[in-house]
């Protein structure tokens, strides 16, 4: 009864948009407003029919009923409830449907709250939110329907449950937090070209925008650090990023929609930049669509396999009328996009801007060229080449480097120009301890390396520069207040957006102290007995023993290694384990072995060890260790950069225009 | 145009083609490797350093090494055509028969010796129904 519910819920919502796009059409040649009201109920009508069908899904997975494929595909009796609720978009069809409620929320709140502010933007946003809702609900109701049932000709006695390595709590975050950050470039988009269509690049308009690319930067920061978390503690291979054509799809919005946010301060403080901040707004949005093309499709080689159905040509032609939207309003109202002052210095804050701008565009060149080479070299000479990570790092470094080293410049260029005078002033201390940063780490910490001596001068000149401007207000807010602890406060809170900005900023500092750490990973693979033990990077690694048990879903062989350290102290015990799930299985084939991990994890450095093989013969075990430095400063680096954006995006008092 | 533009746009410029070169014209081994398939690759009676394939693992076919359980060579396919891998190193949990694996390493006469092996990410699970009972 309920997946009836749903299934013609979202039946209903494909007929609406339908009308909303009927009535959408008769406004444009009568200008009755009551057609555009109409329009308006439609599609919030539509929202409320996807979030019903959403939960009729929701209600299928939780009560376990096997007569729609889906359930009956990604969960059974025994998943536990939680992650019967993660099932909802673990395959292709509940992930579009998924990705549809999403976007429901979010337009509802885009056609409450900001449409409510700008009337002018309605009508051409709501055109494209049609269209696009249009997209998803075609896909959702003709190509991969969650309700469909399973053929009449078979019941279906327990489901195929979920995978047994998406069964953990950050797999279970990680995917519907970078959709939030992905879904919600919809919005930056039809607000963009709204603005544009309808001539009404406001004030208002920029604030707003501002305001919600905030929100889908954080969860699209978060979402990209929680996978890179999940990757390190689950999957075994010692590393938290791969430059795999998934990874870089999410990379890319990420890369343009951080250009965004610093270029639209350009425009809100001086009316520059208009039409470089409408292409990167929109661009963020087609970016999303082409990553999903590319993991949705299978058109480059991937270890994440996403899909079994080829929604490619679908999305690549959704993608291509996008552009070509995108493109004709472009240049229909470039000289609209005049702007208001010009640049007048290289260094001024504008121009830091800029570069910042320059720097991140050419880093999502480079990962879009890196992703998509294979596509291109095929169309020229047929060949299909990959490049690899020493491709991208070879690239990126120096060029993160420069971004790094510009985040410190920044604060110390003043709007317009900057002096000479004032340069030198506020570049001096900065430089000073950025060098003897540079000379103390070359005296402690060894061979010499360029990136990682480099990278250090620059967190230390970042850091510095960034301490120093939070000094500078902090004078300004103590000869107002008396007290330090209500200076500190008033400091904080009186300018939220700046203060937010360089807390993210000290977070991507500390991401950089955990890139340092990569120049210095080791690994080593190798076979103890049980009394054996083994010499590597310092450490003494000792196997005590190997012990077998059967546990609820699996059955496991733990082992237990003592790492003692070059002074003969005990550092810790790692306990690695190889498992079977499934392993009453009869066929072989469909036993699924997992190694689990033991990290010992401190802020210098993790000891990751895996247990890989298990040989019941010679009682011996097959491990693999790394020392991986500085990691967990990518983690905490994370948590500070999404605090900053939160704590920029939280309105302050005084400002009238609400929250988005 | 003003001065600060044109001089952005040219390191923009500078970068990209550096970038395009790097890929296109020197031939790196270090930083492109070659996709071939099956097929094409086991019609060829050449070795080449960097290849990349991608197949499927040959049933049957996993053939571990008894005193060193890191050794193993298998046959991946695709279609009728198949190739012999040797490998050394950790396998990835995945590593089954019928697992769609990627290889990339160097090819000589038949022979992959690869470097890397990795089975598809388990991001995703679409196996067919089990335990389903015919009316």
């Amino acid at each position: 009864m309920i997946s009836q519910i749903g299934s013609l819920a979202l039946n209903i919502s494909g007929g609406l948009i339908l009308s909303t796009v009927f009535f959408l059409f008769y406004y444009s040649i009568k200008k009755n407003k009551i057609f555009l009201d109409i329009s308006e109920r439609g599609l919030i009508a539509v929202c409320f029919c996807v979030i019903l069908a959403t939960l009729c899904l929701l209600n299928e997975l939780l009560i376990s009923n096997f007569n729609l494929q889906y359930v009956a595909q990604y969960t059974s009796y025994e998943t536990p409830l939680f992650f019967k609720v993660t099932a909802l978009w673990a395959g292709q069809a509940g992930s579009l449907l998924f990705w549809t409620f999403i976007m429901s929320i979010y337009s509802l709140i885009y056609i409450n709250v900001t449409l409510k502010k700008m009337h002018e933007l309605k009508y051409s946003s709501f055109v494209m939110l049609s269209f696009i809702f249009g997209f998803f609900l075609f896909l959702s109701n003709f190509i991969a329907n969650p309700f469909q049932p399973v053929s009449s000709d078979i019941i279906v006695q327990n489901g195929n449950g979920l995978n047994p390595l998406l069964q953990n709590v950050t797999m279970a975050i990680h995917p519907p937090t970078l959709y939030l950050g992905f879904i919600g470039t919809t919005i930056l988009f039809v607000m963009a070209l709204s603005a544009l269509i309808s001539k009404s690049l406001t004030f208002e308009w920029i604030q707003s925008i501002r305001r919600w690319s905030l929100i889908v930067w954080t969860f699209l920061t978060g979402g990209i650090i929680l996978g890179g978390y999940w990757a390190y503690n689950e999957l075994g291979w010692g590393g938290y990023w791969a430059w795999d054509p998934v990874e870089n799809s999410s990379l890319m919005p990420w890369l343009v929609l951080t250009a965004f946010i610093h270029s639209s301060m350009i425009q809100e403080k001086r009316g520059m930049l208009k039409s470089w901040n409408i292409l990167l707004a929109s661009s963020t949005f087609l970016l999303v669509i082409l990553g999903t093309f590319i993991t949705r499709s299978g058109i480059v080689s991937s270890v994440h396999s996403f899909t079994a159905e080829n929604l490619g040509p679908l999305f690549l032609a959704f993608l291509s009328s996008l552009v070509l939207f995108t493109g004709y309003w472009f240049f229909k109202r470039f000289d609209l996009l005049k702007s208001d002052n010009k640049i007048d210095s290289f260094t001024s804050r504008e121009g830091g801007f800029l570069y910042n701008n320059l720097i991140l565009l050419l880093m999502c060149f480079i990962v879009l060229w890196g992703t998509l080479f294979p596509i291109f070299s095929e169309a020229w000479n047929g060949e299909k080449i990959y490049v690899g990570a020493t491709y991208f790092n070879q690239l990126n470094v120096p060029i993160g480097l420069v971004l790094l080293f510009l985040m410190g410049i920044g604060p110390l260029l003043s709007w317009k120009t900057t002096s000479k005078s004032t340069l030198l002033s506020n570049f001096k201390i900065p430089m000073l301890v950025s060098f003897s940063s540079g000379i103390i780490y070359s005296i402690f910490f060894g061979p010499f390396q360029l990136y990682p001596l480099v990278t250090c001068m620059g967190i230390a000149f970042t850091v510095t520069s960034i301490i120093n401007e939070f000094r500078k207000s902090y004078k300004k807010s103590k000869s107002n207040n008396k007290s330090i602890p209500s200076a500190i406060v008033s400091m904080l809170f009186n300018n939220r957006h700046k203060n937010g900005g360089y807390i993210v900023h000290i977070g991507i500092t500390l991401l950089f102290v955990g890139f340092i750490g990569r120049a210095f990973e080791v690994e080593k693979e190798f076979n103890l007995s049980p009394g054996e033990e083994i010499y590597f990077a310092n450490y003494i690694f000792k196997l005590n023993s190997i012990e077998s048990e059967a546990r609820d879903n699996h059955y496991a062989f733990i082992s237990d290694i003592d790492v003692i350290d070059q002074r003969n102290n005990l550092l810790t015990s790692l306990y690695p384990e190889k498992r079977i799930y499934f392993y009453w299985n009869p066929d072989p084939e469909k036993r699924q072995p997992h190694s689990e991990l033991d990290i010992y994890s401190t802020m210098r450095k993790d000891i990751y060890s895996i247990f890989s093989a298990y040989d019941a013969e010679k009682n011996q075990g097959y491990f693999k260790i790394m020392i991986n430095p500085l990691v967990n400063w990518i983690w905490i680096g994370g948590i500070v950069m999404v605090v900053g954006s939160l704590f920029a995006f939280w309105p302050s008092k005084r400002r009238d225009y609400g929250i988005i | 145009m003003n001065k600060i533009y044109t001089s952005l746009i040219l390191v923009f410029a500078l970068i990209v083609m550096w970038t395009v070169y790097l890929t296109n014209v020197k031939n790196d081994d270090s930083l492109t490797v070659r996709y071939y398939t099956i097929e094409e690759l086991s019609t060829k009676q050449v070795s080449i350093a960097n290849v990349k394939v991608g197949g499927l693992i040959k049933p049957n076919s996993i053939n571990i090494n008894e005193k060193d359980q890191l050794e193993v060579s298998f046959y991946v396919y695709q279609g009728s055509d198949s190739l012999k891998v040797y490998y050394y190193g950790i396998r990835p949990d995945l590593f089954k028969d019928d697992a769609e694996v990627i290889v990339a390493g160097a090819f000589d006469n038949d022979l992959i010796v690869a470097k890397e092996l990795q089975t598809k990410c388990a991001s995703r699970y679409e196996g067919d129904l089990k335990n389903i009972e015919k009316i």
